[in-house]
């Protein structure tokens, strides 16, 4: 990275469509520590100022378990059996859908002020946010593993299929993060709505309903159902909890056209964050 | 090898679309609508042609607002332009404001090594400067701690060390030549004499004209976004003096 002092800097002209693409992704290889360091210190900052620090990281979806397990499984008695681990199969990646949609909002607003600095490839900070989410829905496989404890008779091999359903999620979240984050900068109401719109999709997926039981609901409503099934979210939840719960193979089909589907739109969403970048500074 | 000046302007201009704008900065502008053009852009600088040799040094003075500041982010690259041409060559060193970057929850060892990566510097090279920085920035036993315990005065100083723990080809400095106690300040200008020595150019907004004489061989004014005065510092400065005198 050392600059000869002839090299132009400032000033180069814009580099096209599908060579800027390269230099994102090429910039994400080579800050690969900047992202680490931004999603570890984002980790860290959530137990910080509290009493019981990270342990946080792993309460925080217990008690988030515990309530959704005595409001749909205790007051609406709906309950699946083993029903806290079927909830808790689709409720922990949900979580970090979530984290991860909310963090990246706000990644490139917040570090306004340093981008009104130093000159760097601001496509890390989307990216250090999914980082950070990533890390955190990790620390929520410890109760899972306690409520393994529980139903022993519920693990099976499949489990060792589950990179590769993280993998198909984090492939579906990147393009999200990456265009909510470039056009949070330029309508902050943005964040808002998408706290919103990811409370209603959450009742919409499959995470507190097995899927099927769903489909029955809506059976009389076509429409509703072609919705359901195009929500990529929910054939990643059923891939969890055919993996996590019922310890079956999940639908390989599905999760190939998620993934399929994820890519080009991850591109396209790195395009719109380099058209849309260059007027970060100016904006913040 | 052709020989190409180090920073070199060509009628170059800033516009802010006020639509897209904060509506803070809305309300701040809305005196001056004298500088908005026909479709309601405000030009923060318009105009701007100017060259700083190998060597040189150039001060920029001028009232609040005058776009000082926003020249000085267009030469880092942190603003693209919306008109005319410029081409900086070479590293640069941006000392707009100190402690950017930090992050409250490191301490300092870290906040260095990711200032670090902000700049895009190797991550060994950096760690070889971290003890040199920290023995600049006199954090003592403060070190291990998180930045969030830190006093305002050593957090500059810690922001200091690290924006000039790099050596620049062209180095755009704004106002920092005042941080920390008279001790410190006497150090911290050492360092930036140093570091003026050996960049290539320099570009030094200040409203303090005595070390704008002091430091740079030539200067512009800036008004309302436009150069009105360029040349050598000292005449700059005798006809802004009188200007300002005037006004009073």
């Amino acid at each position: 990275m050392t600059i000869h002092s002839s090299e132009l800097t400032v000033g180069r002209p814009r580099p096209g469509a599908i060579k800027g693409i390269a230099a994102s992704l090429s910039a994400l290889v080579q800050r690969r520590r900047l992202i680490w360091y931004l999603a570890n210190s984002s980790l860290r900052s959530k137990g910080s100022d509290s009493l019981l620090g990270n342990a946080w990281l792993v309460i925080d979806p217990t008690i988030q378990l515990l309530i959704y397990y005595l409001l749909i499984g205790v007051i609406l008695r709906r309950p699946e059996p083993a029903f806290p681990l079927f909830l808790f199969a689709a409720i922990l990646p949900w979580r970090w859908f979530t984290q991860a949609l909310t963090s990246s909002t706000e990644s490139v607003r917040k570090m306004g002020k340093v981008m009104q600095q130093i000159v760097f490839p601001q496509i890390v900070l989307p990216i250090a946010a999914i980082g950070a989410s990533l890390g955190s829905f990790a620390f929520g496989f410890l109760p899972l593993l306690v409520l393994y404890l529980v139903y022993p008779d519920r693990i099976t091999v499949w489990i060792l299929a589950l990179p590769l359903v993280v993998l198909v999620q984090l492939l579906w979240t990147l393009p999200l993060a990456i265009l909510l984050s470039a056009s949070n900068v330029f309508y902050s109401d943005i964040g808002n709505l998408v706290k919103h719109f990811l409370r209603l999709a959450f009742y919409l997926s499959p995470a507190l309903f097995s899927y099927d039981k769903l489909l029955k609901a809506a059976e009389s409503y076509p429409i509703v159902v072609q919705i359901l099934h195009l929500n990529p979210m929910a054939w990643v939840l059923i891939a969890y909890r055919d993996l996590l719960y019922y310890g079956r193979s999940p639908d390989w089909f599905g999760l190939c056209v998620v993934a399929l589907v994820s890519i080009p739109f991850t591109i396209f969403s790195i395009y719109m964050f380099n058209r849309l970048s260059p007027n970060f500074a100016k904006v913040l | 090898m052709t020989h190409y000046p180090p920073i070199h302007l060509e009628d170059l201009g800033i516009s802010f679309d006020l639509r897209r704008s904060k509506k803070r900065v809305r309300r701040s502008i809305i005196g001056q609508t004298e500088r908005l053009d026909e479709h309601g852009k405000f030009w923060a600088i318009r105009h701007i042609s100017l060259t700083v040799e190998s060597g040189e040094s150039l001060a920029v003075i001028g009232a609040n607002g005058a776009g000082k500041s926003t020249l000085l982010k267009t030469l880092a690259g942190i603003i693209n332009p919306d008109e005319g041409k410029i081409e900086v060559r070479g590293s640069i060193a941006t000392l707009l404001q100190l402690a950017a970057g930090f992050n409250d929850e490191l301490n300092a060892e870290e906040n260095i090594l990711l200032v670090g990566e902000f700049l895009g510097v190797r991550s060994s090279e950096m760690k070889k400067k971290v003890q040199e920085i920290l023995d600049f920035a006199a954090i003592g036993d403060f070190a291990e701690s998180p930045v969030n315990t830190y006093s305002s005065g050593m957090r500059a100083r810690l922001g200091f060390s690290v924006a000039t723990s790099v050596e620049p080809d062209v180095l755009l400095l704004d106002e920092v030549l005042s941080t920390g106690d008279a001790s410190f300040r006497e150090k911290s200008r050492a360092r930036i004499v140093e570091l003026m020595e050996k960049a290539r150019a320099i570009v030094y907004v200040t409203h303090d004209l005595q070390s704008a004489a002091q430091f740079c061989t030539k200067a512009i004014e800036l008004e309302e976004g436009e150069i009105v005065a360029s040349g050598p510092t000292s005449e700059v400065i005798a006809n802004y003096t009188e200007k300002m005198a005037k006004r009073i």
